[in-house]
């Protein structure tokens, strides 16, 4: 018995300390954290570091979404780390990352602010924040309290290839039609999922009971066949497929769809579904870890200047919350794509609302069961 | 001086501190937080250690079908790679002779590249704009190009079995290099043909090689989630990516994770009923 007692010891040696370092990592994680409460804008009197690591989705690393800070501040170390999904990036976060600066979308905002992860803007300090319309600094807002700024936009709707595609589509429904079988594509997110569902039924997002969970379930695998894929990188995975034309009807954002245009290969349209359109907005926080909290804010209130938000209207075709960029839009296939030239848009418009912990799992694990069907 | 004892642990101990800091603490990690009881940031001071998450799993019929499609597609990629590998490292043992050494290089030419880069080349052969397409039109068995050759299940299998063969031909090779020649010889003097030889010396000798080969494809497929993600389609998902979805799209690391460890329980189960019903030692004499 006792000559195996030390190998049966090891398996739990081994556990124990595998708990004891997560443990120890999360305690201090936890414990550098200040709560939210006590972070204020101040900025610290010590002399900052001049460098900034941000957390970033790839592709917005190019210079020419900072670029009027490259130019301003040619000295500053500027490091990239990337995340591959808003839940990664707040995983991240929560994990300790060492970035100053961190980018997400909208529907995370209570999280980080819940978790003491992130300071509070000194908007008194932005040159740029009088060119952001009130409605996006709302988005930034929490508890009273601007903790975010807000920067790209962009709108999602369904995407359609007219030439296979007979008639205006008026509704998100169009994703469920058997007509287009294996030429449907959609997002491969199930949050986005319950969403489409809520708009099809009328039903309010963030209140989904059980029984529309398990509605929404049943549905979206009856539809799962239809895709060619569920597709996961606009610019990857997706646009191709629009282009090529093996995708017909597709969950998209208005990025692809100026792609489409730009290209001109396949006639598309971007619906206005009676239902509304979906709007999202990507913000940046700062870090309550950051030793440069300053130079944070400067290398934010650079991004909103004319030169970087116009090169995310121009070269990704996403919106920038500078509306002076906005405006001064005159490039037809742009006007589309922004639906500048509708007025009611925005009307007719729902923008992403923020939802609990136990919806995310629920919708998560509820696409995972759709995806393993 | 180091004694004979010490040279040995001189050389066991950094690799296995290596397999300890690399491979078993992430394990244990990743079984410790398969044992917290929600999602959400880690945090072991509450409900740990809880079943919920392997609950979870094992209530969930969809989870344990697609595991169960995962290794059936597993076992055909590994089936197929060791059975398509078999004739390379045939022909590099018994048949290159001086020119062994540059047949292996070419066996190795693939591993130059990126993995992504062979998989995304599949996915352009097989894209409704892809040769494949071009000869089925041109032939007239089908009427127009159709994506649906490169999302789906048969596309992962294809491309799995294409990308595994360079490794599977090298332990068959090394199990083929190992065989006493002598053997061979003494059969031909019996009166031995060329495929008795083959089948009744030749195989039964690489067997061990060839099961090697088999786990060494199968056990990493089973939970693979790349290919899957670029030419699978909503057919070719496999359990690889669900597990990937709960660490990186879902936020929800503890269901990941039981998931994950759900899998390796599998695994080794199937992996101890197979080498139980072959018999290595036997098989090989």
């Amino acid at each position: 018995m006792l000559a195996y007692s030390p190998r049966i010891r090891v398996p739990f040696v081994v556990l124990a300390s595998a708990v004891l370092m997560l443990a120890a990592c999360n305690a201090n994680t936890g414990g550098s954290t200040p709560p939210s409460g006590s972070t204020t804008s101040a900025a610290p009197s010590v002399i900052e570091p001049n460098k900034l690591t941000v957390l970033e989705w790839s592709g917005y690393e190019k210079d020419d979404f900072w670029k009027d800070f490259k130019t301003a501040s040619p000295d500053t170390t500027v490091k990239f780390e990337f995340g591959i999904s808003d839940a990664d990036i707040l995983s991240l976060m929560e994990g300790g990352s060492s970035a100053d600066i961190f980018h997400f979308y909208t529907g995370w905002q209570q999280f980080y602010v819940d978790e003491g992860l992130v300071r509070e803007i000194d908007t008194s300090k932005l040159t740029n924040w009088d060119k952001v319309p009130d409605s996006f600094k709302k988005m930034g807002q929490v508890n009273g309290k601007q903790y975010f700024l807000p920067w790209d936009w962009g709108f999602t709707s369904i995407l359609y290839n007219t030439a296979h595609v007979s008639g205006d589509v008026t509704s998100w429904n169009a994703l469920f039609d058997n007509k287009y079988a294996k030429h449907i594509s959609m997002w491969d997110d199930g949050p986005a999922a319950v969403t489409v569902s809520a708009y099809v039924h009328g039903w309010d997002e963030t209140k989904i009971t059980d029984d529309q969970l398990a509605q929404i379930e049943r549905e979206w695998k009856t539809q799962k066949p239809l895709n060619l894929h569920y597709w996961t990188g606009e610019y990857t995975d997706f646009c191709p497929e629009v282009i090529s034309g093996d995708i017909w009807v597709a969950y998209a954002w208005q990025g692809c769809y100026a792609t489409a245009l730009v290209d001109g290969t396949q006639p598309v349209k971007y619906a206005n579904p009676k239902e509304g359109r979906n709007s999202w907005v990507g913000l940046y926080g700062i870090s309550t870890k950051t030793a440069s909290y300053d130079l944070a804010l400067k290398f934010l209130d650079d991004k909103l200047a004319a030169v970087s938000c116009g090169n995310a209207v121009t070269l990704f075709y996403y919106g920038c919350a500078n509306q002076d960029v906005m405006k001064a839009i005159t490039d037809p296939i742009l006007i589309k794509a922004f639906a500048i030239d509708d007025p009611t848009v925005l009307e007719q418009t729902n923008f992403t609302p923020p939802v609990t912990q136990a919806q995310r799992d629920a919708w998560t694990a509820m696409w995972a069961r759709v995806k393993a069907e | 001086m180091l004694g004979r004892r010490g040279s040995l642990w001189f050389l066991a101990i950094p690799p296995y501190l290596w397999l300890l800091l690399l491979f078993v603490l992430p394990l244990g990690a990743v079984v410790a937080i398969s044992l917290l009881p929600g999602s959400g940031r880690i945090n072991f001071s509450a409900g740990w250690p809880s079943t919920n998450q392997y609950q979870q799993v094992l209530e969930t019929a969809a989870y344990l079908r697609r595991l169960g499609i995962s290794a059936v597609m597993a076992f055909a990629v590994a089936a197929s790679a060791t059975v398509l590998a078999y004739p390379i490292a045939y022909f590099l043992a018994f048949r290159a002779r001086g020119r062994a050494t540059v047949f292996l290089i070419l066996l190795l030419i693939p591993f130059a590249s990126s993995y992504l880069l062979r998989v995304m080349a599949w996915k352009l052969l097989l894209g409704s704009e892809g040769a494949i397409n071009w000869v089925l039109t041109s032939i007239s068995l089908i009427h127009e190009p159709s994506a649906l050759l490169v999302y789906s299940q048969a596309a992962v299998v294809i491309t799995l079995i294409y990308v595994w063969i360079p490794f599977a031909a090298l332990p068959i090779y090394a199990a083929l290099q190992r065989i006493d020649r002598a053997h061979l010889e003494a059969a031909a003097d019996l009166g031995a043909g060329p495929w008795t030889r083959f089948g009744r010396i030749t195989v039964p000798m690489s067997l061990p090689g060839a099961v090697a080969t088999f786990f060494m494809v199968f056990i990493p497929t089973v939970g693979e989630y790349v290919t899957p993600s670029l030419v699978g389609g909503t057919g070719g998902i496999m359990y690889g990516n669900l597990i990937q979805d709960f660490f990186t799209r879902g936020g929800n690391w503890p269901l990941g994770s039981a998931l994950a460890v759900v899998m390796l329980l599998a695994v080794l189960a199937l992996v101890l009923i197979a080498l139980r019903l072959v018999d290595l030692r036997r098989v090989a004499v």
